[in-house]
């Protein structure tokens, strides 16, 4: 595998969304390229950073009371 | 008798479906807040997605992705009310570039976790909500709901493919924007800066 084979997976890899194989394939490229390697960790930190970003806070109370008179 | 028991069983499934829903809702909350970047449209938002659920439950099939169903209706009233109607596809500009990729390559740049941790939280919200909508819902739906590639296609009504690429052009634009913000802000020196 070659690098932009490589970059061309590295979405679907961070995403657990390759095969075996190919999951097999770009761990062995990245574990031999440090610049995918930076890459592929540069990846992973934003995916996390978002999560960890905007997975905060809760609906305002005023809200799910209308809710629960709606839905019950 | 019967009657009366069949009325029972259908209130129970029915306060069944009502705590899962409900159970989504800070949730749907968030997504809504990020799509709509405004409290009050957040909340008509997520209400009016809550009603037209009960209004289609029977569409609903037990034991399936209940959060991705409600996403879905929220995500297309979002786009009929606010937007007009159903996307079109959007092109980025300045798509070809992966700044802190390129900086990466650059010996004297900071490593990439240094970067992105030291940016505030409300920062990477910010740069979240700038994408363009048909890249920011992607993002919501994968990287923060941590949705597979096929329930986002699901919820988009969209191929595979096209939630693939705009996944990789939202994330690409999301690195610039950040990278972006860190220079500006001096967490990151550019080249010839002194570190």
């Amino acid at each position: 595998m070659n690098c932009t084979d490589c970059l061309e997976k590295l979405d679907r890899y961070v995403d657990r969304e390759l095969t075996d194989a190919e999951l097999n394939e770009v761990r062995r490229h990245l574990a031999e390229c440090p610049p995918c390697e930076d890459l592929y960790r540069l990846q992973v930190n934003l995916r996390r950073v978002v999560k960890v970003c905007c997975d905060q806070g809760v609906a305002p109370e005023q809200l799910r009371s209308r809710l629960r008179q709606i839905l019950f | 008798m019967v009657l009366v028991a069949e009325h029972a069983a259908e209130t129970e499934q029915q306060d069944r479906f009502a705590e899962e829903a409900i159970g989504h809702l800070d949730t749907l909350y968030r997504g809504a807040l990020r799509l709509t970047r405004d409290p009050a449209r957040a909340e008509d938002l997520v209400q009016d997605t809550y009603v037209r659920a009960l209004r289609y439950q029977s569409s609903y099939q037990v034991g399936t992705n209940m959060k991705a169903w409600l996403f879905a209706i929220m995500r297309n009233l979002f786009w009929d009310r606010f937007k007009g109607g159903r996307p079109e596809d959007v092109s980025l500009d300045g798509d070809g570039q992966f700044a802190l990729y390129d900086t990466l390559r650059d010996p004297s740049a900071m490593p990439e976790a240094d970067v992105l941790d030291r940016i505030a939280a409300e920062e990477v919200v910010k740069a979240v909500e700038q994408l363009p909508e048909l890249h920011r819902e992607v993002v919501l739906l994968v990287d923060v709901e941590g949705f597979a590639y096929k329930e986002a296609a699901e919820v988009l009504g969209v191929p595979i493919g096209t939630v693939m690429s705009r996944l990789h052009r939202a994330r690409r634009q999301l690195q610039k924007l950040l990278y972006d913000y860190a220079r500006e802000s001096g967490i990151v020196h550019s080249k010839g800066d002194e570190a």
